[in-house]
This record gives C-alpha cells, sequence and structure tokens, in this order.
C-alpha cells in the first residue's frame, strides 16, 4: 500500500473519532461544537504520559482517553441545565478556552539532550514512542482501524440496549423521558464523559502517528467539520459518521478533483443534500428500511 | 359563509383531519366540539391558511382558500384567535393591537378603531403600555380577541377561548361573544366547555378523531345522549 | 493612574461599539428565524475582500476619499449579497424544519464563501483602504484614534436608524412580531418567509457596517477574519441575551472593556482567553445573557429546540 493511501485511510480513521464523539451527542439531543477540545486534551495527554512519563503506549492512549473524559464529563456536569444553542455555544468557549490555554502552557523536560514537551504556541513536538516501540505506519494504521472498529462496536450494541434507547427517548423528548423514570440530566452528563472519552482516544492516535501537535490543530473547524460529519452521514446508525469523514476526506479531499475549489464544491453539495434529507443520509427512517430488508427474508424462510 | 368540504390535512404520514366537511352560516355563532386530538385545532390552521390541506376545498364567501397564504386569508376577512391566547409577550398591549392591523393600510380608521376597542376592553386601555406577557391569563384572552378585530374580520375563529381561565372571565367572554355576534361578526368557535357554549352558540359540530360524527342544534345537542355524557357531565336533560 | 483607566475604557468601548455591530446583526437574524447562521463570519469576510479586492484594482485610479467610500459600500453590499446567498440557501427551504440541518447547512456555506474569498485574495494579508492619516491626536494624557471615534459615531448612527426601522415603521413591526412569537405572527397574517428575508439582509447590512468599521481600523484583512468576526458577533450577543437587540449592544460594549482591561492588566495573550471565558461563565451561571430575561429566553430555547 502505498504512502499516501496509508496516511489517508489513518486519518480518516482518526476524524471519525471525533465525529463519533459528536454523533453521540447529537443522538441524545445535544448539539456540541466543542468536541476538538477532548481530541486535543487527549493528544496532549497521551503524548505526555508516553513521552515525558514514560509510559507504554497502551496506558499512554488509556489516558488520552480518560482526560478527553474528565474534560467531557466536566463541561457536561457544568452544563447540564443548557439545552439546544446554549449548550452548543457553551461547548464552544471551553474548546476556545481549552486552545488558547494550551497556547499559554509550557510544561518541558530534558530528554536525550533536548526540551521536550507541551511549549505553548510552539506546541508539542517528539512525541516518538509509537515508532521506538517498533510501529510501522501500516501497523498503526491497523491499530487506529481496529480501536475505531471496537469503538464502534460498542456504539451500536449500546444503541440496540435499554440504555441506548432511553438515551435516543431523551434526546427526540428530554419531558417525555423524564415522564417515564430517566434521569436525562445524569444520562447527559455520562453521555458527554463517553463522547469526550471517545474523541480523547482519537487524539492519542493522532499526536502518536503525527508525532506533533499543536493548540492550532484543535480549533473551531475540526469541532463543527465534526458534527457535520454525523449530520451528513446521518443520525440513524454509527457507520453515518464514517460515510461523512468517507464522503469528505475519502473522496472529495483524496481525489483532488476540485483542487482548490473543495470546499465550493462540498459546500454547495452539503447545503443541497440537506435540504433534500434534513437528518442525513442514513437518517432513522432509512437505517429502519434497510434493517427490514436484512431481517425479513430471513425470517420467511 | 364559510364551506368546509371533505378536507384532509396531514401531519407526514398521519392524517388529523380524515374528509372534515361542515359549514358555518352568516351572522351565526357555530361551535365546535370535541375531544382533545380530535383536529379541532388542525381544522382552524387549515381553514387559516397555516396549514395546507392535502385534499379538500374550504370556499369563503364564495372564494376557495386553499392554497392561499395566511396573510391572504387574514385579508379576505378571517381572524383567528389562536390557542393559549399566543400574545406576543414582549410587545405592548398597543403593538400587539397594531400587530392585528398589520394588513390594513388606512391609519386614521386604525387609530379609530384602536379607541373603539379600549372602550369595549376597558382593562387593555389601562395596561396599553405594559408588555403583554405581564398580563393575566383573561386579560391576554381579551387582548388576543381585541387584536383578531384589529383586522375588521367578518368571520372570528377562536380556539379554546375559556380554555383554563376563572369561571367570571369565562363568563365575560361568552358576553362579548355574544355582544359581537350582535355587531355582525360571525363566530366559528372550538370550545370544551359545552354549558357555556349552549347559551350562545346557534350551531353545533362535533369531531371526533379526525372526522364530523354531529351536527345539530342546540336543542339536539342537549337530546343527544353521547354529547350529554361526554360534555354536559351530566345524564339529566335540559 | 485614572488617565490609564480612562483610556482602557475608551479603548474598549470603541473596540466594543463595533462587536456590538456584529452581535447586533447576529441576533436579529437570530430573532426572526431562531436558528444559527454559522456562515454570518464567512459573509462580513466576503464584503471585506471584495473591498480589499476594489482597493488593489483601483488603488492608483481613483483619489483616496473616494476609495475609502466605494469600499465601504463594496464592503456593505458584499456582506449583504452574501446574506442573500446564505439565505436562500440553508434557511428558506429548511423554514420550519429541522434546525440542525439549516445550522450545518451554514457551516458548509461558511466554507464555500471563505475559500471563495482566498480564491478573489490568494495572499495572507491584503491592504483594506483607511480613511485616515493621522495616527492619533493627544488630548492632554489621553491619546484619541481618529478611527475609534469613527467607530463610536458610525455605531450610534446605526443603533438609531435601526431603533427607528424597528420600532416606527411596518417592516419592523413585522420583524418583532416574528421575534417575539412565530405562531402568533402567522395567525395576524405576517409573511414569515418575506419578513424573515428581509430581517436577514437588514441584519447582513448592520453587520457589513461592524465588519467596514473593524477593518478600517486594522487596515487589512485576512482569512482569519470570517472565523474572528462571528466568535466576536457571537459572544457580543450570547453575553447580552439570545435574541435581545439592546442585549447585543450592551453585550458589545462590554466585551470591548472585558478585553481592553484584560489586555491593560495581563498582557495581549489573555484577551480572547478572558473573552471566551466570560462567556462560559455567564452561560453557566445566568445562561439568559446579563442583561436578558433568563427564564424567558430558555423557554424559547428549550421550545424551539435545534
Amino acid at each position: 500500500m502505498s504512502d499516501f493511501a496509508v496516511g489517508l485511510i489513518s486519518n480518516i480513521g482518526m476524524i471519525t473519532f471525533v465525529a463519533l464523539s459528536a454523533y453521540l451527542l447529537l443522538v441524545s439531543g445535544s448539539i456540541s461544537f466543542g468536541q476538538q477540545a477532548y481530541f486535543g486534551l487527549g493528544a496532549y495527554a497521551a503524548g505526555i504520559a508516553t513521552t515525558l512519563w514514560d509510559w507504554p503506549l497502551a496506558l499512554g492512549l488509556a489516558f488520552g482517553a480518560l482526560t478527553g473524559a474528565l474534560g467531557g464529563g466536566l463541561v457536561g456536569a457544568l452544563t447540564r441545565r443548557l439545552h439546544g444553542l446554549y449548550f452548543a455555544i457553551a461547548t464552544l468557549a471551553f474548546a476556545e478556552m481549552t486552545r488558547l490555554a494550551l497556547d499559554l502552557w509550557r510544561y518541558q523536560r530534558p530528554i536525550g539532550g533536548e526540551l521536550v514537551g507541551p511549549d505553548g504556541p510552539n506546541g508539542f513536538a517528539g512525541i516518538r514512542r509509537a515508532f521506538t516501540d517498533g510501529w510501522e505506519p501500516l501497523s498503526f494504521m491497523i491499530l487506529i482501524w481496529v480501536l475505531l472498529a471496537g469503538t464502534m462496536l460498542v456504539l451500536i450494541l449500546f444503541e440496540r440496549s435499554r440504555s441506548g434507547a432511553a438515551l435516543r427517548g431523551a434526546g427526540e423528548d428530554p419531558v417525555l423521558a423524564r415522564a417515564l423514570g430517566t434521569d436525562v440530566a445524569r444520562l447527559r452528563v455520562n453521555t458527554a464523559a463517553a463522547a469526550g472519552a471517545i474523541a480523547g482516544l482519537g487524539g492519542g492516535l493522532y499526536a502518536h502517528l503525527n508525532t506533533y501537535i499543536e493548540p492550532r490543530l484543535f480549533d473551531v473547524m475540526l469541532g463543527v467539520h465534526a458534527l457535520a460529519y454525523g449530520i451528513i452521514g446521518g443520525l440513524g446508525t454509527a457507520f453515518g459518521p464514517l460515510i461523512g469523514v468517507l464522503i469528505d476526506i475519502g473522496i472529495l479531499e483524496s481525489s483532488r478533483l476540485f483542487q482548490g475549489w473543495r470546499m465550493v464544491v462540498f459546500g454547495g453539495l452539503v447545503a443541497l443534500l440537506l435540504i433534500w434529507r434534513p437528518r442525513g443520509l442514513l437518517d432513522e427512517a432509512t437505517v429502519r428500511r434497510l434493517r427490514r430488508l436484512f431481517t425479513t427474508p430471513a425470517r420467511h424462510a | 359563509m364559510l364551506d368546509v368540504k371533505d378536507v384532509v390535512t396531514a401531519y407526514g404520514k398521519i392524517e388529523a383531519l380524515k374528509g372534515v366537511s361542515l359549514s358555518v352560516e352568516p351572522g351565526s355563532i357555530t361551535c365546535l366540539l370535541g375531544p382533545n386530538g380530535a383536529g379541532k385545532t388542525t381544522l382552524m390552521y387549515t381553514i387559516a391558511g397555516i396549514l395546507r390541506p392535502r385534499r379538500g376545498s374550504v370556499r369563503f364567501g364564495g372564494d376557495e382558500l386553499v392554497g392561499q397564504s395566511a396573510d391572504r386569508v387574514v385579508n379576505r376577512g378571517i381572524a383567528l384567535v389562536p390557542e393559549n391566547r399566543l400574545v406576543f409577550p414582549q410587545m405592548s398591549v398597543t403593538e400587539n393591537l397594531a400587530a392585528g392591523a398589520y394588513l390594513r393600510h388606512d391609519h386614521g380608521e386604525i387609530a379609530s378603531d384602536l379607541e373603539k376597542l379600549f372602550a369595549r376592553f376597558p382593562a387593555l386601555k389601562e395596561r396599553r403600555s405594559q408588555p403583554a406577557g405581564t398580563l393575566s391569563g383573561g386579560e391576554q384572552q381579551m387582548l388576543a380577541v381585541a387584536r383578531a378585530l384589529m383586522s375588521r374580520p367578518k368571520l372570528l375563529m377562536m380556539d379554546e377561548p375559556s380554555m383554563g381561565l376563572a369561571p367570571l372571565v369565562v363568563e365575560e367572554i361568552f358576553r362579548i361573544v355574544g355582544e359581537l355576534n350582535r355587531d355582525g361578526i360571525t363566530i366559528f368557535m372550538v370550545e370544551q366547555n359545552a354549558h357555556m357554549a349552549l347559551k350562545v352558540a346557534h350551531k353545533f359540530f362535533l369531531m371526533e378523531q379526525g372526522k364530523v360524527t354531529f351536527a345539530g342544534a342546540p336543542g339536539e345537542v342537549a337530546q343527544d345522549e353521547v354529547i350529554r355524557r361526554a360534555y354536559l357531565g351530566s345524564a339529566k336533560a335540559t | 493612574m485614572i488617565v490609564d483607566i480612562v483610556q482602557t475604557l475608551l479603548n474598549g468601548l470603541a473596540a466594543g461599539a463595533a462587536y456590538a455591530l456584529l452581535g447586533v446583526g447576529f441576533t436579529m437574524m437570530f430573532g426572526v428565524m431562531r436558528r444559527l447562521n454559522l456562515s454570518y463570519g464567512a459573509t462580513l469576510m466576503f464584503g471585506g475582500y471584495l473591498g480589499a479586492l476594489l482597493a488593489s484594482r483601483a488603488g492608483g485610479a481613483l483619489p483616496d476619499a473616494a476609495l475609502v467610500l466605494l469600499a465601504a459600500a463594496v464592503t456593505v453590499a458584499g456582506a449583504t449579497l452574501a446574506g442573500l446567498y446564505v439565505e436562500r440557501l440553508c434557511f428558506a427551504p429548511l423554514r420550519g424544519r429541522s434546525g440542525v440541518a439549516a445550522m450545518v447547512s451554514s457551516f458548509a456555506v461558511w466554507m464555500q464563501i471563505e475559500e471563495f474569498s482566498t480564491w478573489l485574495l490568494p495572499l495572507h494579508t491584503n491592504p483594506y483602504p483607511a480613511p485616515f492619516n493621522v495616527a492619533s491626536w493627544q488630548l492632554g494624557a489621553l491619546t484619541l484614534r481618529p478611527e475609534h471615534l469613527l467607530t463610536l459615531l458610525v455605531a450610534v448612527l446605526v443603533a438609531i436608524l435601526l431603533h427607528r426601522l424597528l420600532r416606527a415603521s411596518r417592516f419592523g413591526l413585522a420583524v418583532r412580531t416574528l421575534s417575539d412569537s412565530p405562531a402568533a405572527a402567522q395567525a395576524v397574517g405576517i409573511d414569515a418567509g418575506r419578513t424573515t428575508l428581509l430581517a436577514f439582509l437588514a441584519a447582513s447590512t448592520v453587520g457589513g457596517i461592524g465588519a467596514w468599521l473593524v477593518l478600517v481600523a486594522d487596515q487589512q484583512v485576512t482569512p482569519m477574519f470570517g472565523m474572528w468576526s462571528m466568535a466576536k458577533g457571537l459572544i457580543a450577543m450570547m453575553l447580552g441575551g439570545l435574541g435581545s437587540i439592546p442585549g447585543a449592544v450592551a453585550g458589545g460594549l462590554l466585551l470591548g472593556v472585558l478585553e481592553a482591561s484584560g489586555q491593560a492588566l495581563f498582557g495581549p495573550q489573555i484577551r480572547e482567553l478572558i473573552a471566551w471565558g466570560a462567556l462560559f461563565l455567564v452561560l453557566v451561571l445566568r445562561p439568559g445573557g446579563l442583561f436578558g430575561r433568563a427564564a424567558f429566553d430558555l423557554d424559547i430555547a428549550a421550545h424551539q429546540r435545534l
């Protein structure tokens, strides 16, 4: 496989983590413009753990996910009274605060004769743990996709469980859900923490693949793109975000068909798509229809 | 005056009106009864041009209203007092009334109509510069009626004007309904309070599950066993 | 010491007056649509780019004063035109339907307009025609910058005109009814589609004027301007209370003063952090904004779940 293809496929996988994170909140009825914060926090935390504290890669990634969960849970708890746009803007404000704080933050140590660690706006270079441990770009790509597949499997199983149904119910009608005995506030905080963990895991992978991160990478653009991928792909299934990422990065960016005009084309296409299908390509009704298509013949046979 | 024929209105796949036909005679007070979810509000919104029916016809004085926008319907002389009053809470009483005359251009007449309405509703005059959201429920209902009158309607549609109001206020509202009718305005109202409606209305329709299931004069309503049990709460004939 | 405080306050109010206009445009759009227009900043950037494009092409051929006025006109008209495009493509087709879809659609168009603008002028920094040759005047120990006075003057003028438009015209009545209660507005026969479109255009114009004031002070426009102006408009709007025009004015002025004092006390790196921090705090503690009616605004938000 060419280096270009490996890089592209790895990229799609990592961005899908952020998109899944935004999607999980969407399903629970919350719009977040700020999932990039937990991606960034996860990247910094995992990088610090493996580089400055010399933790093994697996522990570093877990620490990144945990940091994302803590960040997401904290914001979820602080904003548990907020709905709709108010929640969305609060998440954006927190994400921008995080980015600007990382711009001010310095935490460096000499390692091998060199100062390593977060250096404000100059970023954090030398996160080489994955490669000194013998990971190749190809094997790392596989690692990304195995973790992504695991995350998606958990999400899909969760969506089919009773708690998953409760989550969707709380998203569609919080008042009714509360009347049916769902603790909506707690559910929302837990969802925010889980979404933070997913983004944080993606961030840890990102830091170790690129070996260099800087606060600028985790700006609003990333967060709103993640949200948009979730909607474009469809709110009916956890495959939706992956499809959204595939359309944008997989087809439009990689094909370079519209070089220099990608956003003009993509932007226009998305606007038209959403007039036609306001809940995305794989919306709930389509998913139900597809599911029937695959299950009914079996029952008849 | 108003002829509704075989109207079907749907929200997505769910048909809220399944072929509704009824008519309102000029100069009458016509009352529409029915349980919650029967489609009464949907019918009002369809007539007002806010919802578009899938099929059927709504004729008003010979003109077809289906396909006309809500502002055209108001211009033709139909005004709606929506369910739950729906005043403009942050705007003053006077501004609310001005909004009712939005489609009119005769400024002099508007000013004199405003004074006439203040004479009819003195409570509104007292609170003319207060935000409508600070008014009591009864006052808000009066304001919603007065706002509808500002468009000089021939037909006034009222969606549950007595809902959630104290008995004294309800009586006051029905008194005004009678007065307006004597002044020549045709009234078409949705009402759950059949006792009050029986005192003023000339004609009744009953809607259930998206269909008209009964039509008759007040005397027939009082005789009908089903309606009596459901809406008058007693088996005793009056 | 006193002089420093007055100076900081003055700088803050001048910056804040421009933020106020950015916030007013944003909040007017939200008021009539109950939707967030994410491409707001991009449409303003497009206007600014048109002004800079004009300067780069016709710079030598026109007298300076004419160039300044023409750039102003082109910027405001460009922002309004881009607003027309956004309203027709993203909001009109989805009116009364999914709010999230409309918002994501406007985000996609943000990307589109931004890329188109940078295609017009590919450089990172583009000079923007500014009206003043003097850098500043000294008034005792105070430094007065002419563009600060211009900003304050224009902002007050626009505020007065907008107030008259909304309070004393038929169009203003329609806009206010729609912002106050869309359902009741329909019942009195207000054409929501047409009113929304016109209000959207008026809001784009107000935002365009705000953008022009910022660009004149900066004397340049960069691809960051879209994001920047949206952030400022958003914070001004939310600090004051979503959907409230006087709130957006107060929120803008407060934001300007907060940033200026933060910078004076802790240095320029802290400026943006303070702005977002203030927004986060206000949202967590008093979601309806400092000047809005918290309960009422929250009701709208809960009701109009995006």
